[in-house]
């Protein structure tokens, strides 16, 4: 038996065929109530990484990027070992439609893993009632699929005593004692075996069939999403690196979609190999997780950007998340308030001219209570929040639609005010007296000229200057339009 | 009309709906705009006589020429303005010479959180233009492009029938050749803004129309 099951694994070994294509042999039938159902651990065993080193920066990344791909399955998800993962599918079993759905799913995703990473795609699986169980199945090649508790002993029973993690000394303790299976154990009078083989065995044991507990660690994928590409050749031209965000992108949605997020906000580094990455920095107005939106956004974004030299790798981080409300579509009408739900039909435009032009450039323009005109309009930039109190307009005093940044000093020519041509007043004055309490203080009479151009101007004549200068302070301040 | 006695047969033929009349709009909307001409009312009844679609014309673009900025072209649209804030719609000003003043604006009736103003880099300009054209939830796009060519022109007309939007280009130069639908130029005096209609699609009259200051 020993060594059937060890030369298996070790036939498995290296073979380049779709991972897990043995299927999991029954060994039980699940149980028909489902209150008396018990837990399930899918247990997988990567013979590939047996010899990994566990604290390599390789492989750790690759362990994390099996662990995400486990949690599209499962709520909970173990790293068992350097070499072996567990996660629980009693509970999910129902929601992907059976076990063999999802070693279906399971296989897909990590073939296209181990493909990725230029690996053997081949694997070892078991399904139990306890995680202990379940690996040890898959670690000693036996695909089985144990549905009951009760009839945990008797699977394990083929199980050479060999495949348990066990120092040497014991291993070869069994050896000599002519034990070779888990059904010689169970042979023995179970009150001998703690004086026997220690008490750490007879632990290891009970966690295989249930009779202690095994809290294990579960796997929490990381708050913050980071992905790299990298290739060993540089890029130059941008058009060639959207494939390469296209991807990244992918991951990135399949992230928020386990997690139930949208993305806030993100950075994307372009790596060079002797200059600083060049960063590119999205800000989303609505947090998005819709990989067409976001990529529209990011390819705007590429386009006005110039990088530093040829592209050797990217790196996408996404640092700022929200929680997604599946059905804010239809309460729309609640944010109406907010800014982003006013504008919520012209949003993604705004977004895209700003993923371009950069957020400064696309405002918006708020009323403020204040006599001094230059005071009384704010413009920022969309998304900042604006004077948002109601602010009662004047409509007997007219106001120009341009309001010039500065005032424009206006000249004299033969004694007559002169812009484009002499001006003439056609109402006025209007004094604006206020700001005295600081030193923006404001006097200035208010009047509408005209020029020959038929231009409707708006001018003020300066009070707050020596008296000698009065004739010369006159000033345009706006265009009627 | 006075007519020989003898010609009653001329009279008659002058007299019949099927002749049709250089004078007259050549397919023109009879009395308003209509599914065959869309328009949006310009808000000047003098005006919208004059053009073939009863007002603005739909999905177009619209060219306004000025001596300089001031001469009263913002007075034109301004009812345009006012009729789709109030809808909720909303308008891009993209590039204008200055920031439109917003107590202006708001003691005219428009709502000011319907007014998105757009300011870029002078070579983004044309690239924001077409890119709020082409967008189907923006109604009205007003544009300063500065420098136009007869082929930008031709392009930001293709985006506007593509985002059915309004737009309208400001600008100070007579292009001789412009695939714009409507092309206006407006001059302003001390007692009227004066406009005159170089080319309307769909009609041969190049009428003059004359606002006196107090309709605005």
């Amino acid at each position: 038996m020993n060594s059937r099951f060890s030369q298996a694994s070790f036939a498995l070994h290296g073979l380049h065929t779709a991972p897990i294509s043995k299927k999991l042999i029954n060994h039980d039938t699940p149980p028909r109530q489902r209150s008396k159902q018990e837990p399930l651990w899918y247990a997988v065993y990567f013979p590939q990484f047996a010899s990994a080193n566990s604290q390599s920066a390789i492989h750790l990344k690759r362990q994390q990027q099996i662990a995400q791909a486990l949690s599209a399955l499962s709520a909970t998800v173990t790293i068992a070992s350097v070499d072996s993962f567990s996660f629980e599918v009693a509970s999910s079993l129902n929601y992907f439609g059976g076990i063999d759905s999802i070693r279906k799913r399971l296989s897909d995703s990590l073939t296209a893993l181990l493909e990725a990473w230029q690996l053997p795609t081949q694997v070892q699986h078991a399904v139990s009632p306890t995680p202990a169980a379940s690996l040890l199945m898959a670690k000693a090649g036996c695909n089985l699929l144990v549905y009951r508790k009760n009839n945990l002993r008797a699977a394990l029973g083929r199980i050479p005593l060999q495949a348990l993690p066990l120092p040497k000394k014991k291993k070869r303790q069994f050896h000599n004692s002519g034990l070779n299976i888990l059904r010689d154990i169970w042979r023995l009078p179970s009150h001998q075996l703690g004086q026997r083989f220690g008490r750490d065995f007879l632990k290891q044991l009970d966690q295989c069939l249930g009779h202690v507990a095994n809290p294990v660690p579960t796997y929490n994928s990381p708050e913050q999403f980071s992905s790299e590409l990298e290739w060993d050749f540089s890029i130059e031209n941008k058009q060639l690196l959207l494939p390469g965000i296209e991807e990244l992108l992918e991951r990135l949605c399949a992230f928020l979609q386990t997690r139930e997020l949208a993305a806030n906000r993100l950075v994307l580094r372009f790596l060079h190999e002797h200059h600083a990455p060049t960063l590119l920095h999205l800000d989303l107005r609505q947090a998005s997780r819709q990989h067409a939106h976001l990529m529209l956004l990011l390819e705007t974004r590429l386009h006005a950007i110039s990088l530093h030299a040829g592209c050797i790798g990217m790196r996408l981080e996404v640092t700022h998340f929200q929680t997604v409300s599946l059905n804010s579509a239809t309460l729309k009408g609640i944010d109406a308030a907010s800014e982003t739900g006013t504008h919520a039909d012209i949003l993604p435009l705004l977004e895209e001219l700003q993923a371009r032009l950069g957020n400064a450039a696309v405002r918006r323009i708020y009323l403020r209570d204040e006599h001094c005109p230059e005071f009384a309009s704010q413009d920022i930039a969309f998304g900042e929040v604006g004077n948002t109190h109601a602010v009662s307009t004047d409509k007997s005093s007219p106001r120009p639609f341009w309001l010039l940044p500065q005032p424009v000093h206006l000249k004299k020519s033969a004694g007559r005010l002169f812009y484009h041509s002499s001006l003439h007043l056609l109402s006025g004055p209007e004094r604006i007296e206020t700001h005295w309490w600081n030193k923006q203080e404001v006097k200035r009479d208010y009047y509408i000229a005209s020029n020959r151009q038929g231009m409707r101007l708006w001018i003020f004549h300066e009070r707050m200057l020596a008296d000698i200068d009065t004739e010369q302070a006159w000033y345009l301040h706006g265009i009627f339009a | 009309m006075s007519l020989p006695n003898s010609d009653n047969r001329l009279a008659a033929l002058l007299r019949s709906t099927s002749l049709w009349r250089a004078s007259e709009h050549h397919l023109a909307a009879p009395q308003q705009a209509n599914s065959h001409y869309p328009g949006a009312p310009t808000g000047f009844a003098a005006l919208d006589a004059s053009l073939p679609w009863r007002g603005w014309p739909a999905n177009a673009l619209t060219e306004i020429i000025t001596p300089l900025w001031g001469a009263g072209e913002l007075q034109l649209v301004l009812p345009l303005l006012r009729d789709i804030s109030t809808q909720g719609r909303s308008a891009l000003w993209v590039s204008p010479p200055c920031i439109p003043y917003a107590p202006a604006l708001a003691s005219a009736g428009v709502d000011i959180a319907r007014m998105i103003i757009v300011t870029p880099q002078s070579h983004e300009v044309l690239w924001g233009i077409e890119k709020a054209l082409q967008n189907n939830a923006c109604a009205v796009v007003l544009a300063w492009p500065g420098t136009l060519s007869g082929k930008h022109i031709r392009r930001l007309q293709l985006a506007c029938v593509t985002g059915q939007t309004l737009g309208f280009v400001f600008h100070h130069r007579y292009i001789r050749h412009s695939n714009a639908v409507l092309r206006l130029r407006a001059e302003a005096d001390d007692n009227a803004l004066s406009l005159s209609i170089l080319k309307a699609r769909g009609s041969h009259r190049h009428d003059r129309v004359r606002l006196p200051r107090e309709t605005l």
